[in-house]
């Protein structure tokens, strides 16, 4: 792969940021598989919690790609999966709670993503600041 | 879920990572060791793959079909991606996406059997 020009962002696809795109494409993974099953058999019984699932997976590969891409529109695209997934868990963790008729099944971000070990409130937290860091070592 | 065939699965991914975390700490990257290791955790998850499949076909069904199916294909494709991001990765990093991949599926399995038995 060719070096980037001087001026281009860090790359986020390298280093810890490696770490990320896996996790990243291990949820994508964890979510289409359940949300597709769902959806393949039992779409009737809480259609909104199952396509909320298959968003979260959409979401989570596209974050995948953008930071395994990097550059300027790679990081743009991550930037904001990473900020939609954080509000995303946040107001579906709390609506799980206080209005839990809406979700009458367990999506990826119920209860901020308890039957994932939390991993996905963690997640676009982490990918923010690496966003972050990797953003200050440029001139642009 | 065979119950022999599980733990042996859980201590293998467990020791994979165990390794793979000490390679990370010591700043070396992912070493043929380490992908053997997540080769034969692919090798026991097809095993297991298999043995489930049949038993569902049999009848004997996971309490929650979804959940079950969720984890289980992720398990799958979760060693070969593992090791194809690790070996591109030749840093300490490697090992860390090593580490996390094995621990992921120690714990995935421990939750498929859970889910399994309701």
């Amino acid at each position: 792969m060719a070096d980037r020009p001087q001026s281009a962002p860090a790359r986020t696809g390298t280093g810890p940021g490696r770490v990320l795109v896996a996790v990243y494409a291990f949820f994508a993974v964890a979510a289409g598989a359940r949300a597709g099953w769902q959806l393949a058999t039992r779409f009737d019984e809480a259609p909104v919690a199952y396509l909320l699932s298959l968003l979260a997976a959409v979401i989570y590969l596209v974050a995948a790609v953008g930071l395994a891409v990097g550059g300027r529109h790679g990081r743009r695209v991550a930037w904001w999966c990473c900020s939609f997934e954080l509000v995303g868990v946040l107001t579906v963790g709390t609506a799980s709670w206080l209005l839990p008729d809406v979700f009458p099944r367990a999506t990826v971000w119920s209860a901020y993503g308890i039957g994932y070990g939390f991993v996905p409130l963690v997640l676009p937290v982490l990918g923010l600041l690496w966003l972050r860091r990797t953003r200050g070592t440029s001139s642009s | 879920m065979a119950d022999g065939l599980v733990t042996t699965l859980i201590i293998v991914a467990l020791v994979v990572a165990g390794v793979s975390a000490v390679m990370a700490l010591l700043n070396r990257p992912p070493n043929l060791l380490q992908v053997a290791g997540l080769a034969a955790v692919e090798a026991l998850l097809v095993v297991q793959a298999v043995t489930a499949t049949a038993r569902m076909f049999s009848g004997d069904r996971p309490t929650s079909m979804a959940t079950f199916v969720g984890y289980f294909l992720t398990t799958l494709l979760i060693p070969p991606l593992a090791a194809l991001l690790g070996s591109a990765e030749r840093s300490r990093w490697g090992s860390a996406i090593v580490a996390a991949a094995a621990a992921v599926v120690a714990v995935l399995t421990l939750r498929l059997q859970q889910v399994w038995h309701g």
